[in-house]
């Protein structure tokens, strides 16, 4: 039931007291969630998404979509979030729903329902625009943002890039999909964990990425391989300014030289894996190999496997979840933290990536 | 040279591949809670590269029959369910078995040629971590074969290491606690040895550090000037569970109080460490040990309670006595409750009472310490201190400080595990009543779902070689020096009548008069 604004405290006081009568259910919050909608056919998996969060995490959600058109206005819904309709509540579910030029008063409301001295964190649901004065204003208030890069393009590495710079520490950016990218990276690293495997490194000619890309998407590279991408160059101090990145693109890979390596990308069509999703990472050296695939048969599961000479490991497989987007989102809010890596990778691979993936603003020509 | 790839991640370090050995692999700790962990360690990658398991015990097995019975448990006890069919098929693949009595040689000659051969083929490089599933009585034979058999890492090596884990009960008195000891140091210096007590494994434990040492406004009350007593309960509600023969050599003053309980007590009176480090966090618990006053002479009788439950029943169902168990003499005189009054002679605590208390077939399976502040010092609440209006002062209920009741922080460990604040607000209202109320942390209602269990995290530390978890010898040996006069004192003085609780109670009413002599009470739980 759609209610004013200001009654909404009142009503979440409410329905925590009607809850106190049937459960012995501790009202506790750990933060505020702001997901900002900015397509309403995004609505219900926002909401889904949140809801699955506060089970894992208690907190305070609140959704906020803009309807284009109508009168300007904000309305409210008040609920509380439970696991199931029978278990207990677990926190506030507030939607906020702006219609005309109503958008424009979100962030001083979101601010006000926000719960006092505990973090906010600001999820921008669905791409993210390259201007967007709400999400902007809507910073202010943020300890942390999430976004999904996943559902941006390769170039977007680069307005990412500049939303960390912004941030000047103001508040810690998260992405899904380097959330996603973890275990992999967990994956490549334990590639190096002896001497002998390390010591390889300084010959490592080639590295082989291999990934599913979106539908029509002509990206060199999806964003996480994008990621992916930059880490490694973070790792290894290889040289991103434009002069010293060669690129060579074809139709279905691309090449990209830096510091003595080539870095391939393949696209390869798995509909069973989420587009954009890493299929297969291979590291040459001189005289060792090192592989990740992900299984044909299960895509979940990942096959790992290293020669390196003198050094006995043997292959193992090793469960790499696709999770979707409400474990994702909680990962990432389990321990809200200024990620450097992150912020590095992003560094590395937008420069890195800028050759062959500019920014729209930045384009010869473009208004 | 450091791997640049775990920079920055989660886990920034990696431990060394070596081999599991389980001593007495065909028991119920390896089915239940030994293969369950390292399996759900796996299934969360956490098991490093190459690494392998060796179960060694008597019962003739193949690897493959072996591994059937591992996966039954694991498919009964792994907090993960079911079996992920893709990680089970790895993680058997590297399971192995070897067979013979712990007392012949020869068996040790083939167990090391087996790991060998595992370290050629997995690149575990003579990597070995023990684990010693079998009673203490054997682990002088399986150290002597150990060490013969050329098994024993020195801990000076650089190349490869040794670690070697011990399950409780470490000895049963200090005599043979020390002998175990002397026992283990013949073959393995202390860094080596890894003394497991699950219950540090336990989350919630490790919080305590967390809520004392991570907050600043606890740590200035935590001392005598604004603490009364300190309260700790480790309840359980089943009984013996077939374990008659274990319980009548140990009791619950062996099994739980001289391990779980004390450590507890040590991780709520400790001094803060310099640093989370193994040795300053373990220098620090023990201090506490060396501190409580000891309990002989005439005291034994005065500061503790031994109970026996009898008959009764557990939620409505009827339950025998403890001489009813099977395998418990129908005489037996074991303690299947203890309580006590404690005291820390130290700056910090000089005088505060500390009442413990460890049970079975209690009212409730609950684990909780409790602080207990003192009263407010002046009834600023009071008539004569207020200017109210002739009305209101009639109705007030508050007329002494001593009436006020005092708060209470209770930190839950198990079940429901977290932390609650017990303090007074004033009832609504023109009268200034107060009423005791709470403010309440779960975990479950934060945090939601359930974190590794105690064994996933001590098995995870022992293979970083961290052993900050795990109980020192030193440490072992004060708990048995206050525990063994008391156990002593008691041999000497059969108990009067037992048994003296019925099953599904608080215990005897004389753990009821032990702490009301002072003008206090239990928790009700």
């Amino acid at each position: 039931m759609k209610i004013p604004l200001e009654g909404v405290e009142r009503a979440i006081t409410k329905l925590w007291e009607e809850e106190a009568t049937k459960s012995s259910a501790p009202r506790l919050e750990l933060m505020t969630v702001v997901a900002l909608v900015s397509d309403a056919r995004l609505l219900d998996r926002a909401k889904k998404a949140v809801n699955d969060l506060v089970c894992a995490q208690a907190a305070r959600t609140i959704v906020a979509v803009s309807l284009p058109g109508g009168e300007a206005e904000i309305t409210a819904e008040a609920a509380l979030h439970r696991r199931s309709p029978d278990s207990p509540a677990r926190g506030d579910a507030i939607v906020l729903e702006a219609t005309g030029a109503g958008r424009e008063w979100l962030p001083e409301n979101v601010d006000r329902l926000a719960l006092p001295d505990l973090p906010v964190c600001i999820w921008w649901v669905g791409d993210l625009p390259d201007h967007d004065d709400l999400f902007d204003r809507l910073l202010g208030i943020a300890d942390i943002v999430v976004v999904n890069s996943c559902e941006m393009d390769l170039r977007d590495l680069e307005k990412l890039d500049g939303l960390v710079s912004r941030s000047r520490d103001r508040f810690a950016l998260s992405d899904l999909t380097w959330i996603r990218l973890r275990p992999l990276q967990e994956l490549i690293a334990r590639f190096f964990d002896d001497e002998a495997a390390t010591a390889c490194l300084s010959s490592l000619s080639r590295v082989h990425v291999t990934f599913t890309p979106r539908e029509n998407e002509q990206d060199a590279a999806s964003t996480q391989a994008g990621l992916l991408f930059g880490w490694i160059v973070h790792v290894l101090g290889l040289p991103t300014d434009p002069a010293g990145v060669r690129w060579h693109r074809e139709s279905t890979w691309s090449e990209a030289s830096l510091g003595g390596i080539v870095f391939r990308f393949d696209r390869e069509d798995r509909p069973e894996v989420p587009c954009g999703s890493l299929l297969g990472v291979h590291f040459e050296c001189e005289s060792a190999r090192f592989a990740i695939e992900r299984q044909k048969d299960d895509p979940d599961a990942f096959r790992w496997s290293r020669e390196v000479p003198g050094v006995a490991a043997p292959p193992q497989t090793f469960r790499v979840a696709i999770h979707d987007e409400s474990t994702l989102l909680i990962r990432c809010l389990e321990r809200p933290k200024h990620d450097r890596l992150l912020e590095a990778s992003l560094r590395a691979g937008s420069r890195a990536v800028r050759p062959v993936a500019p920014r729209l603003s930045s384009r010869p020509g473009a208004g | 040279m450091v791997n640049p790839f775990r920079a920055g991640l989660e886990t920034e370090r990696a431990c060394l591949p070596a081999v599991f050995v389980i001593f007495g692999a065909s028991g119920d700790l390896t089915r239940r809670k030994l293969i369950p962990a390292l399996y759900n360690l796996a299934l969360s990658r956490l098991l490093p590269t190459g690494m392998s398991i060796v179960g060694f015990a008597l019962p003739e097995m193949t690897d493959e029959q072996f591994r059937a019975s591992m996966r039954e448990g694991v498919a009964q006890f792994s907090r993960r369910k079911p079996i992920d069919e893709v990680v089970w098929e790895d993680f058997a693949s590297r399971l192995h078995y070897v067979s013979g009595k712990f007392e012949d040689p020869a068996n040790f000659a083939r167990l090391r040629e087996a790991l060998e051969q595992l370290d050629r083929k997995n690149g575990t490089r003579g990597n070995r971590i023990y684990y010693l599933a079998i009673p203490p009585s054997v682990f002088p034979v399986v150290n002597d074969n150990l060490s013969k058999a050329g098994l024993v890492a020195d801990p000076e090596d650089g190349n490869r290491y040794t670690r070697i884990i011990v399950e409780k009960p470490f000895g049963r008195d200090l005599a043979t606690a020390q002998a175990l000891n002397a026992d283990l140091h013949r073959v393995f210096a202390e860094e080596q040895i890894f003394r497991i007590d699950h219950y540090l494994g336990k989350e919630t434990v490790q919080n305590i550090v967390a809520l004392r040492f991570g907050n600043a406004i606890f740590e200035p009350l935590w001392n005598r000037n604004h603490i009364d007593h300190l309260q700790i309960t480790v309840a359980e509600d089943i009984g013996v569970e077939g374990r008659g023969k274990f319980y009548e050599e140990a009791g619950a003053m062996r099994d739980i109080v001289q391990n779980h309980l004390l450590q507890l007590l040590m991780v709520t009176a400790m001094e803060p460490p310099v640093s989370f480090t193994a040795d300053e966090v373990r220098d620090e618990k023990v201090k506490v040990l060396r501190a409580l006053r000891p309990i002989v002479g005439p005291d034994i009788a005065k500061l503790t309670v031994r109970g026996q439950y009898g008959p009764g029943n557990m939620a409505g169902h009827a339950v025998a006595g403890y001489r009813q168990e099977p395998n418990v003499s129908p005489e037996s005189n074991m303690d299947t409750f203890v309580a006590m009054q404690l005291e820390v002679d130290n700056w910090r605590f000089a005088g505060v009472p500390i009442f413990v208390r460890a049970g079975k077939r209690l009212a409730r399976r609950v684990t909780e310490i409790s602080i207990h502040f003192k009263h407010v010092p002046h009834a600023v609440l009071a008539p004569p201190s207020m200017s109210l209006s002739p009305t209101f002062q009639a109705d007030l209920r508050v007329e002494d400080a001593s009436r006020v009741d005092p708060d209470v922080l209770a930190i839950r460990i198990q079940p429901d595990e977290g932390i609650g604040l017990r303090f007074v607000a004033k009832v609504p209202g023109p009268s200034m009543t107060l009423r005791p109320v709470t403010m309440d942390f779960r975990y479950g209602s934060v945090f939601g779902g359930s974190g590794p269990e105690a064994y996933e995290r001590l098995i995870l530390d022992a293979l970083f070689g961290d052993p900050t978890l795990f109980a020192r010898a030193d440490e072992v040996s004060a708990a048995w020096r206050f525990i063994t006069p008391i156990l002593q004192g008691w041999a000497k003085e059969p108990p009067e009548k037992f048994p003296n609780y019925a099953a599904g109670t608080w215990g005897p009413r004389r753990a009821f008069d032990l702490i009301e002599a002072g003008g206090r009470a239990w928790r009700r739980l």
